[in-house]
């Protein structure tokens, strides 16, 4: 049985200015303090209390930087909570930057084992589904060539065919319904359609408010990661977009994320 | 810990097939492919035997292998210091999509350098039986657990370094300086027992390679059993380290990903 059971979670983390320190920042960091750029503390995640079980499928939506990302990098473990408890049951499949993380000097035949292996699969059910992915991808002789030589598109693709070939128990899906091109995105929707089904749970983030309404049947609304509303899909939905127009009307539309202090 | 060590298990095929792509990506498209491996140990040996042997007086039978696991070994600290600096950085798009023990990304690097260290120590031994005679069944076999120490101390070099520069950019270009440094104070091409000789003895005694090195040399190039101390020594440096390594990662495995 798949669930996911979040109690009362947080999640602040600390964050430098430029990515990480040098010697210069701590020898003459507290003589010149106007010039250092002291590290910032991010509240990504407040008080967050989320049960998911077996077979429920679950949008997160809110505007940029309210933590939908977070949350579901935070669900997949990638992210450890500071404050309260968090319990997956089931093994997760997670679908976040899928184009990233490509051996450039490999070829596309032996990048789909790279990330299947990744996703917990062994040689030999990656054996069985080697053939599948190829001819899912279209990329032909291009599998023989090596990542670099690759289009964005062509990756984008390959990632997706990859992503999309395993059987989830717990499916975590980021933004990854349009893929390629206007030929390969509608087929890459049914095919994100059948494995959304296979799967025994699925929370998804997703800007694209009718596919959320479409695919899921709980939503979460976070605004500054804090859980604003949850509830069915057919309430929280309407409720997010006239919130957003009137934010619209308003001219509140600053991203999210709340930045606690210099650390 | 069983769970951290199950799931490094888990994630077998993809370290491992990540090991195989490193080793194929090094020789891609060269001429001699793996000989490179060959080649390299055997053109730095006979440079710096014939420089040093003239310079130390020293007998080139004997000194072609004392060079040559000396050169060996330092490939391989040397490559477990420079590129471990960079491991996470370059592990960064996997990080960020899957929660994969962080201790696979050293593991990946060592096991890479292995390859080529056993590689050379091949050749260590070739040159060793060449000039000194054979070592002998058990001073060979000894070479299993000395190696074994220095998979360990290799994992650990990286794992700490990484580790590091991923708070402190500056940690990388130590850690060249360190090298450059540490390559002069180190025996590879010039016998120890000069530093020693001059009053040396603590910069000998000091020297985290040190202990790893005597115990290839004593087995290749005096033909004995290295001793209970000796091995002391290693496990000591190698356990040290291995402390260091794991406790910091533990402590830092969840937050290091804010930093990347």
């Amino acid at each position: 049985m798949a669930s996911i059971s979040l109690k009362n979670v947080g999640l602040t983390f600390t964050v430098k200015q430029d990515a990480g320190y040098t010697l210069k920042d701590l020898m003459v960091g507290g003589f010149f303090r106007k010039h250092y750029k002291m590290p910032m503390q991010v509240q990504a995640l407040s008080d967050i209390t989320l049960e998911v079980s077996d077979g429920q499928r679950l949008g997160i939506i809110g505007h940029n930087g309210a933590g939908k990302s977070t949350l579901l990098r935070l669900i997949a473990g990638i992210y450890q909570p500071n404050k309260g408890i968090r319990k997956v049951s089931g093994r997760i499949s997670s679908l976040f930057d899928i184009a990233l993380g490509f051996e450039q000097e490999a070829t596309g035949w032996e990048n789909i084992r790279f990330r299947c292996y990744l996703q917990g699969e062994t040689p030999r059910s990656v054996d069985s589904k080697l053939q599948e992915i190829a001819d899912f991808s279209e990329l032909g002789e291009f599998l023989d060539m090596p990542v670099r030589f690759y289009s964005s598109g062509m990756r984008v693709r390959l990632a997706f065919s990859i992503a999309t070939a395993i059987d989830p128990e717990v499916l975590l899906v980021d933004e990854v319904l349009a893929a390629g091109d206007m030929a390969f995105q509608s087929k890459a929707f049914e095919r994100m359609r059948a494995m959304i089904e296979r799967a025994h749970l699925m929370v998804m983030v997703s800007h694209d408010l009718e596919r959320t309404t479409d695919l899921c049947d709980r939503v979460i609304w976070l605004d500054h990661g804090l859980v604003k509303q949850t509830g069915p899909a057919s309430e929280i939905i309407p409720a997010y977009k006239e919130w957003t127009k009137n934010a619209l009307s308003a001219g509140k539309t600053k991203p999210g994320g709340t930045v606690l202090a210099a650390a | 810990m069983t769970d951290y060590i199950r799931e490094i298990w888990r994630t077998r095929f993809f370290w491992m097939s990540l090991v195989r792509m490193d080793l194929r990506a090094k020789y891609r498209g060269s001429a001699l492919g793996m000989g490179w491996s060959l080649l390299q140990p055997i053109a730095m040996t006979t440079v710096f035997c014939g420089v040093s042997a003239t310079l130390f007086h020293q007998e080139i039978a004997k000194f072609a292998p004392y060079v040559m696991t000396g050169l060996t070994l330092w490939s391989y600290f040397s490559h477990c210091t420079s590129m471990g600096c960079f491991i996470f950085h370059q592990a960064e798009p996997y990080i960020r999509q899957h929660p994969a023990p962080m201790a696979i990304y050293p593991l990946r690097l060592m096991l890479g350098n292995t390859f080529h260290l056993l590689i050379a120590l091949c050749l260590a031994i070739a040159l060793s039986t060449w000039g000194t005679g054979f070592a002998g069944i058990l001073p060979i076999l000894s070479l299993l657990p000395s190696l074994a120490l220095i998979m360990v101390m290799g994992w650990s070099i990286a794992c700490l370094l990484g580790i590091l520069n991923v708070y402190f950019r500056d940690v990388k270009h130590m850690a060249e300086v360190g090298l450059q440094i540490l390559m002069y104070l180190t025996p590879i091409w010039y016998p120890e027992h000069l530093l020693r000789e001059k009053g040396l003895a603590w910069l000998v005694n000091a020297n985290p390679i040190v202990p790893f090195l005597t115990l290839v040399r004593t087995a290749l190039l005096e033909h004995r059993v290295p001793s209970v101390e000796m091995y002391g020594a290693a496990m000591l440096v190698a356990g040290s380290f291995f402390l260091l390594a794991a406790l910091n990662l533990r402590q830092r495995e969840s937050r290091l990903i804010f930093f990347l």
